[in-house]
């Protein structure tokens, strides 16, 4: 072997590295950096911890992280309803395969779009209040985005809506792949639907469905921008109800030019991903093994 | 202060922190390039406002064909870079001769960082005065913008509407207490009183800076708010939000307005479903052609018993002089002569809109309802639009919030003083470099 | 019951037989489907009902379907609004990230699947975890730097940044299928004397054929849907992307709902498009990307 064909296989990687260098590492490193910083414009003195301390101290921080776990609610309902709807298609009735196509249509459409739909569809005066009023739920039209008290749950509703339809295909993929003489000896048993479901079926995706929970709570941890930054007119609102960790270090560079403190959030955010890679690893290994995903 | 007069949604908030300390990213020298160099005897300008003010360009490009003493090379700058693009060049030393600024801390910025020069001594007093330059131009005893072209602040209430109350359309309410009569009248009348849009927050902007200043009796003073020496909670300074409460309370807004934006609120006024709120003055000629004269200008009723108070709130986009200028003199003479008679009559031919100039011709106001208008806020004892000074942080943590939960029930004025209080001190210290820069300006505001 | 005895093709043929009455319980599952169906669709059915009905007509008019159509909100949208620029915009930006992310991962992924060298493992397992992160918790460095760079809306800016986001996954989905390509193939194509680059080009790519379909199917659509970065990055007027001018364009015509449902309908046509012409790709594109 020559000189030169030791270093193909890096010559290979090089653009690969290097990509991966600029996009991921070199801001990697320099958030550390910055979180320690009064940065102005490029750099500026260095301040230690008190960017920590600034943030850990300030109200608004801590309300956009209880935000984020606040959204961890809608997992559990898109768990059931995912599950569901999914089970309910393996069933495979007449038009499965047409309620399949149409079921997934929610995460075809782009969430600025769809969280401008919901948008007016949700406003004091819109579609929904109308609907609700015409079969007498007055109780019910509520301000959905102009309220600070509803206007989180609001936005849950459509993470809900959106993400359930990855849910329900990823679960059908699994379903589709059961070994089907085991529920088919169910059957044979005398063992109802229901019996099938939570004895035959439940116990072979919980695999598929561990990995549904961690990637979704990858998502709502750290991927609601679009959904906040549309539903919440761009800064969180009402008032700051809305406000997600993400907005906030969207706000802290754009809006108040203070890098320093976006990227003490980001470091922080950072390692919260980091905390979440082990458990992603180990689902996706396993579900790999089961042939989905 | 939001400039989208003509539906371009960029708060001018946001691209000025887009940018702000990004100006110094020059500091490193930043490479720039080539076709910047420049000839010497040339005048560089930068500018913005097509965006706002379609027509805008073909004035510049007018201006500079028709000016003899120089060549001026007019460049118009991406909304989002405006200040960041002139802080860098300013960094490396490159910046343009001349260059166009937002009013108050989003040109302050760039003075504190040593970027621009002061006017006076390079200008004409008289022609500068005469610009509307405004106070919030003003830092350490100089002047460092022209006055370009005005944004009157103004409420504004539909004719038809009043009538259809039984209100005096060609008497706005005056007093916080005729405003509430007139209030209870228009809601009996089954009429939405007062409001607009607020889903966006930048109506709590306008609200503020008409309220402030019935309270505060110089923008110092409201500097002095952010510096610490006064504090929001204080019930004097909160009232600008306890008044709010009070509207909601009376359920005088609009049902809508939590839900609405900015300006499609507007909007609401103008197609007669809320009959006062809040507007400016670009907007003027468009909405009372559409109405045939309807829409009429008011200054937000009085409460409060400050100086300011009851007197019409003036703004201007305006332009300055770099530090980096070749020949500051020579840039002077072009902004003088941006200020000409001939000229200001130019800019209403290609705007439609008017030169913030105080001596400029109004015989081309065709609408008497926009001729009003001029005369009150252009040409009479107006005042600076003080929400310009608030610091960013201010302005999305609290300035926008605070307004948003009040008129959604969700606060009280007091506790938004509160909320307003903690963010400012939150603001000094997360910004502790900036507070000086404060207090000596708020020496400057009186 | 016939549901549950065939495999995963041609089921829908065989279910229940066409005439037999429904029994109460499929009566129920058929419901609650159709229910599920329906709420998936809501928002689309909206939209497409507001979008033909006209500015009067919907202040009363918000929940039933339009009495006269009216089309001039399309118009608008199409012939006075930059729906068109936008789009372009978005499509350039993903034909560009997702040309040199695919590039770029096809060359480290057959790399790391086929030859040996120092710290490849390392590499992979590196860009695999990469997947996890958050793009916001990259952005500030970015920002700042691309501010001194003056890239800042630029197209090679934010189409370098959008290629090194979807590059973990593309290294991650490459790597695993090389892995699988069986070792004779590129044993004979060594006797026959092809070099690495040529067995790549000529017999690796081809077979990953559909992989890389799969790949770009999710990521195009990534970059495509994406709002962060292009609200950051792009904010010059004329680079805004389509989702960036969604949310200024729904915004600017708040009242006018007809006519914002008639510019969401245009910005989504062309994913619901090729979603109905490419099912199979987005479906199992869509369930890959989920791993990201």
């Amino acid at each position: 072997m020559g000189q030169s064909s030791r270093l193909k296989p890096y010559l290979y990687a090089a653009p690969l590295m290097a990509l991966l260098l600029f996009v991921f590492g070199y801001p990697l490193v320099q958030i550390f950096e910055f979180s320690m910083k009064l940065i102005r414009g490029i750099d500026g003195p260095w301040i230690g911890f008190r960017n920590y301390e600034l943030i850990f101290g300030q109200d608004l921080f801590w309300e956009a992280v209880r935000h984020n776990l606040q959204l961890l609610i809608a997992i559990p309902i898109m768990v059931a309803w995912s599950l569901l709807v999914s089970i309910l298609l393996y069933d495979r009735l007449k038009g499965w395969k047409l309620y399949r196509v149409l079921i997934f249509i929610p995460y075809i459409l782009a969430i600025p779009i769809i969280a401008a739909i919901m948008k007016k569809m949700f406003q004091f005066d819109g579609p929904v209040n109308d609907a609700l009023r015409w079969i007498g739920a007055d109780f019910l039209a509520l301000d959905w985005i102009g309220s600070s008290d509803y206007a989180l749950w609001t936005v849950m509703l459509l993470i809900i809506w959106r993400e359930s339809a990855l849910g329900i295909i990823l679960f059908l993929a699994r379903l589709l792949n059961l070994d089907e003489s085991l529920i088919e000896a169910a059957r044979l048993d005398g063992a109802n639907w229901w019996q099938r479901v939570r004895h035959v079926i439940l116990p072979q995706m919980r695999v598929v469905i561990e990995f549904y929970v961690v990637v979704s709570v990858i998502t709502i941890l750290s991927s609601v921008f679009a959904y906040v930054y549309i539903m919440g007119g761009g800064r969180g609102g009402p008032g700051t109800s809305t406000v997600v960790v993400e907005l906030y270090i969207f706000g802290a560079i754009v809006r108040q030019s203070l890098p320093g403190i976006a990227s003490a959030v980001s470091v922080l955010l950072f390692l919260v991903s980091l905390l979440l890679i082990v458990p992603l690893f180990a689902m996706r290994r396993r579900a790999n093994e089961e042939e989905v995903g | 202060m939001t400039s989208k007069t003509n539906g371009s949604t960029i708060s001018r908030r946001r691209m000025m922190q887009t940018s702000a300390a990004l100006g110094a990213g020059a500091i490193a020298g930043s490479a720039f390039p080539a076709w910047r160099v420049r000839a010497a005897e040339e005048i560089n300008m930068w500018w913005w406002g097509e965006q706002e003010l379609p027509g805008l360009q073909g004035f510049v490009e007018d201006s500079v064909k028709n000016y003899t003493a120089a060549t001026v090379k007019p460049m118009l700058q991406d909304t989002a870079v405006v200040i960041s693009q002139f802080q860098t060049a300013a960094a490396a030393g490159k910046a343009p001769d001349i260059q166009y600024l937002w009013n108050g801390i989003y040109h302050m910025e760039s003075v504190w960082l040593g970027y621009l020069q002061p006017l006076d001594g390079l200008m004409n007093a008289d022609v500068l005065k005469a610009s509307q330059p405004t106070l919030l131009s003003h830092y350490d005893g100089h002047i460092y913008r022209m006055g370009w072209y005005p944004l009157p602040m103004i409420w504004i209430y539909n004719k038809d509407l009043f009538e259809k109350a039984k209100l005096d359309p060609e008497k706005a309410p005056a007093t916080w207490d005729d405003f509430l009569a007139a209030c209870d009248k228009l809601k009996s009348a089954g009429v939405s009183p007062v409001g607009g849009g607020i889903q966006d927050g930048y109506w709590g902007e306008w609200y503020w800076g008409h309220a402030i200043s019935q309270i505060v009796d110089t923008p110092g003073e409201a500097v002095k708010l952010f510096t610490g020496e006064l504090s929001f909670e204080d019930p004097k300074y909160f009232e600008p939000w306890a008044r709010l409460e009070e509207l909601k309370k009376h359920d005088f807004l609009n049902p809508e307005m939590s839900s609405t934006e900015l300006y499609p609120g507007i909007d609401l006024t103008v197609a007669g479903k809320v009959a006062m709120g809040e507007s400016i003055g670009a907007r003027m000629p468009k909405d009372n052609e559409t109405t045939g004269d309807k829409i009429a200008p008011m200054v937000m009723p009085v409460f409060g018993k400050s100086k300011l108070a009851g007197k019409p709130i003036f703004d201007t986009q305006g332009l300055g002089i770099s530090k980096d200028a070749k020949d500051p003199k020579a840039a002077a003479a072009f902004l003088e002569y941006l200020q000409s008679p001939e000229r200001q009559k130019a800019l209403h031919d290609k705007t439609g809109w008017i030169s913030s100039n105080s001596g400029t011709d109004t015989s081309v106001l065709k609408s008497p309802v926009v001729l009003d208008m001029w005369k009150r806020w252009g040409q009479g004892d107006n005042i600076p639009y003080i929400s310009n000074v608030v610091p960013g942080q201010f302005y999305e943590q609290a300035l926008l919030p605070t307004a948003q939960q009040v008129v959604a029930g969700k606060i009280t004025g007091e506790e938004a003083g509160a909320l307003a209080a903690k963010v400012t001190k939150e603001w000094r210290d997360f910004n502790p470099d900036m507070v000086d820069n404060y207090k000596k300006w708020s020496q400057d505001l009186g | 019951m016939a549901q549950a005895t065939q495999g995963t093709t041609g089921a829908s043929s065989r279910v229940v037989p066409n005439k037999a009455p429904l029994r109460p319980d499929q009566v129920l599952k058929h419901a609650i489907l159709v229910l599920a169906v329906f709420i998936a669709l809501v928002p689309t059915i909206y939209m497409i009902m507001t979008a033909l009905k006209s500015d009067n007509e919907y202040t009363f008019n918000k929940i039933g379907f339009p009495h006269a159509l009216v089309f001039d909100h399309f118009d608008i949208v199409l012939f006075q609004s930059p729906f068109f620029h936008w789009m372009g915009n978005s499509a350039i930006l993903a034909l560009g990230s997702v040309a040199l992310s695919t590039a770029v991962s096809c060359l480290g992924s057959y790399a790391i699947a086929r030859m040996e060298f120092r710290g490849r493992q390392l590499l992979f397992s590196i860009s695999v975890a990469l997947m996890a992160i958050p793009p916001v918790v990259m952005i500030v460095p970015l920002f700042v730097l691309y501010t001194r760079l003056e890239l800042i809306s630029t197209y090679q800016g934010a189409i370098l940044i959008y290629a090194g986001l979807i590059t973990p996954f593309s290294v991650y989905l490459l790597t695993t299928f090389f892995r699988t390509l069986p070792k004779e193939l590129f044993e004979a194509a060594r006797i026959d004397g092809a070099g690495d680059f040529l067995i790549l080009w000529s017999i690796v790519l081809p077979l990953s054929l559909p992989a890389l379909l799969t790949l770009v199917v999710v990521n195009a659509l990534y970059v495509w849907n994406d709002l962060l970065i292009a609200v950051l990055f792009l904010q010059d007027d004329a680079k805004r992307t389509l989702m960036a001018g969604i949310s200024v364009f729904q915004g600017r015509y708040e009242n006018q709902i007809p006519l914002v449902m008639a510019g969401m309908l245009v910005a989504s046509a062309p994913m619901m498009i090729l979603y109905i012409a490419f099912q199979k790709y987005f479906i199992r594109g869509m369930m890959a990307g989920a791993v990201k």
